[in-house]
């Protein structure tokens, strides 16, 4: 089960952005990019949202309350990256330390909050894993 | 000032990955977490389109690739939240991220790109890494059938 998790994130979450890349390929204005975002999240919600409704069932105060406070954070997250890039900071500085910055903080969250403690391979996967989502990111 | 942005940017997204693990450990329904996760920056766009002044027009093709990639990030949300229910979520944050080679590589068939040493390199690692993670996973899993009382 596990395994075709990761397989399903590796696959599902990193075809997620390629629409941005496609959009600029196709020499398509910046403007197009808010209604582009607006219908992205929009069809992932509706996806998730319509067995659920199908199902009969309704969203908790906890769902809500948390999902809330994880919707303003990725907001947070990406504006505070548009804020660098528009302030002349290159793709190739700003993207490594915010996504090797959240790595840093999961893990460390991961072992003081959550008590995750790693066997060894994981933890030699994790930093070959941080190197290459940097070397990506710069590349 | 941009560095420190980028930074915050980090921080933001790395409170994100402890948001939802701390959810879960709350008992919250994963698909239920990921709708109302995506409702409020839904929302959020949804009120920067219109006041665009352009006035929000998006071409069929643009609506048709924002459905599908939508609904591929919607997939990996959720599947993000299942596994962090029995799985350690250091490891689903990173491999989350690790998901960034697949569009590298896409790009480099799709579009043609250029592929660099440092490219190679960084593919190469992700693939290196998540063998690593597999066999830490295996690890610990049979670590935690002969203590049922550890584990993530």
């Amino acid at each position: 089960m596990w395994f075709l998790l990761m397989l399903v994130i590796l696959l599902t979450n990193g075809m997620s952005a390629f629409g941005l890349k496609m959009i600029a390929a196709w020499g398509l204005p910046e403007t197009v990019k808010y209604p582009y975002l607006t219908v992205w999240y929009a069809g992932g919600l509706a996806v998730i949202a319509l067995p659920m409704l199908w199902k009969g069932m309704r969203l908790g105060k906890t769902e809500v309350a948390w999902g809330a406070l994880a919707g303003a954070l990725s907001i947070g997250g990406q504006v505070a990256m548009a804020m660098a890039l528009n302030r002349g900071v290159p793709g190739h500085v700003v993207f490594p330390i915010s996504i090797g910055g959240s790595i840093f903080v999961v893990a460390l969250a991961g072992r003081l909050m959550f008590g995750e403690r790693l066997s060894a391979p994981t933890a030699i996967g994790l930093a070959l894993g941080f190197i290459a989502v940097i070397l990506v990111g710069v590349s | 000032m941009g560095i420190l942005l980028s930074f915050l940017g980090g921080l933001s997204f790395g409170l994100l990955g402890t948001a939802l693990k701390a959810a879960e450990r709350r008992k919250a329904d994963a698909a239920g977490l990921v709708v109302s996760a995506y409702a409020w920056p839904a929302l959020f766009m949804l009120f920067k389109t219109v006041l665009q002044k352009s006035g929000g027009h998006i071409p069929a093709k643009v609506f048709v690739i924002a459905v599908i990639f939508g609904i591929c990030a919607a997939v990996a949300s959720l599947a993000f939240q299942v596994s962090i229910g029995f799985g350690k979520v250091t490891v689903g944050w990173l491999m989350m991220n690790l998901s960034a080679g697949v569009p590298a590589a896409v790009s480099v068939w799709m579009y043609h790109e250029g592929l660099t040493v440092m490219k190679v390199v960084a593919l190469g690692l992700v693939v290196v890494s998540i063998v690593f993670l597999s066999w830490g996973q295996v690890i610990e899993k049979r670590a935690d059938g002969r203590n049922p009382s550890g584990g993530a």
